[in-house]
């Protein structure tokens, strides 16, 4: 029963494999290959600093079971700017000066990228109702919605 | 936590029999979202985890029926009930009610079918789909059975459904214009756990007079109630202030509270009290 699974699936658009414990959650997967991104804060959901992209769709890796991405495609902030260039999102938050200590920031960034995603240009009102499941204890939040707006402007004018 | 056994069977046939009646360590996972919270401080140590996965394609539609009924299949997550047209255009009330469900992310994730299976009092779901008159579809090892919603909860995390059933689909029926409107109250932030939720669903003999009521309790007690003495004030009564006090009053001598972090007894008893009148209110806006 406790022995270790092999689960495949494909992380950041490259093919992967790891070796995991059953009750292992996908946070703890990504720690295990290196990647550092995702953290776990609050453990239940609510904070949204494990947020990840599990077949393009934003989920809450602390409550997520590491077997459960066998198969799938796993998306993590550590994707968005491998070309060496920063997603207009990540360029945005540090216009906008949308972080002090960071620790949240990529779960922001990630969930930002799936909102524009959906809504390109989102009222206020859209962006915080989809933001309410991230918390950031600096309070940056006046910055991060001026971020989000700042995003979708760039991304608007670079489809023009 | 610690390891388990995990299958992955490829039919709701051999879901079902790799539970096992009387074996509660043995469940089902579909999002899991709920199941996590309870298995990562241990108060749910499962033996074995039958993930529901590789039926999701199977069971993950929404149709709308002619009439106006809906039917959702249990592996629909629900915020793909959230955008759905079909629900939305039929039972405007869901997009409220799902909109402040916790947040985006586990709404990704969890299912329909694990919603109503699980049997948290403070969930949405329960109380939204027993509001309308929902009944799902539960599959065992002798055949299928249909539980309406409202019946289906025993007590505080207590469901009729056996170790060894799965709801395979939820069907709401046709609003045929009656009124609904559903509230949450939370005592922290707007997607938090609520203190009392409620649901009220009026069918209307006239702009004024109440031909039939439905009004569901959540949160506040152990279990997703029907509050069937306030509904019999209401039907056939003609709304105005005096009826929506009395009934206000019948609804807080009515309901069993029970207290716990998201407030006191007391606090939602005197939450209901104020909440009904204005979520009778919202019906008939």
């Amino acid at each position: 029963m406790s022995e270790t699974r092999t689960i495949r699936f494909t992380l950041n658009g490259r093919p992967a494999s790891a070796a995991i414990q059953s009750h292992h959650n996908l946070v703890e997967l990504l720690h295990q290959l290196g990647l550092f991104g995702a953290r776990e804060s609050c453990g239940q959901g609510l904070c949204g600093c494990c947020t990840v992209l599990v077949d393009d769709v934003a989920v809450s890796g602390c409550l997520y079971l590491a077997l459960g991405v066998n198969g799938k495609s796993v998306t993590t902030i550590e994707h968005l700017d491998e070309s060496g260039t920063l997603s207009p999102v990540q360029q945005a938050f540090i216009e906008a000066g949308a972080f002090q200590c960071g620790f949240c920031t990529p779960g922001f960034v990630l969930m930002t990228h799936q909102l524009l995603k959906q809504n390109p240009d989102p009222s206020e009102d859209e962006i915080r109702h989809y933001l309410a499941g991230n918390l950031c204890r600096c309070a940056a939040y006046p910055e991060i919605v001026e971020a989000v707006r700042l995003a979708a402007r760039t991304m608007k004018q670079a489809r023009a | 936590m610690i390891p388990f056994d995990w299958v992955e069977p490829a039919s709701l046939k051999e879901a079902v029999s790799l539970l096992d009646a009387d074996d509660s360590t043995v469940r089902p996972i579909s999002g899991g979202t709920a199941l996590m919270l309870m298995m990562k401080p241990g108060f749910f140590v499962p033996s074995r985890l039958v993930s529901l996965a590789k039926i999701e394609a199977d069971y993950s539609s929404i149709r709308a029926g002619g009439d106006g009924s809906l039917r959702v299949g249990a592996m629909t997550s629900l915020a793909e009930l959230e955008r759905s047209a079909a629900a939305i255009v039929n039972f405007p009330v869901m997009k409220g009610a799902l909109q402040t469900l916790s947040n985006i992310r586990v709404r990704n994730v969890a299912r329909v079918g694990g919603a109503l299976a699980h049997g948290d009092p403070h969930m949405d779901l329960p109380p939204l789909f027993a509001t309308l008159g929902a009944r799902v579809s539960v599959v065992g090892p002798d055949g299928t059975r249909d539980i309406a919603v409202e019946d289906l909860y025993l007590g505080y995390y207590q469901t009729v459904l056996k170790n060894n059933e799965l709801i395979a689909e939820a069907i709401v029926p046709p609003l045929n214009g009656a009124r609904a409107a559903y509230k949450k109250i939370t005592s922290r932030s707007a997607d938090d756990w609520p203190a009392l939720n409620m649901g009220v669903r009026l069918e209307m003999a006239d702009a004024n007079t109440i031909k039939a009521a439905r009004v569901v309790l959540g949160a506040a007690s152990e279990r997703v109630t029907r509050l069937a003495q306030t509904e019999s004030l209401l039907t056939g009564a003609i709304v105005n202030d005096g009826l929506l006090k009395r009934v206000s009053e019948s609804a807080a001598a009515e309901a069993r509270f029970v207290s716990d972090a998201h407030g006191s007894a007391a606090y939602k008893r005197e939450l209901l009290r104020v909440y009904l009148p204005r979520t009778i209110k919202e019906a008939l806006s």
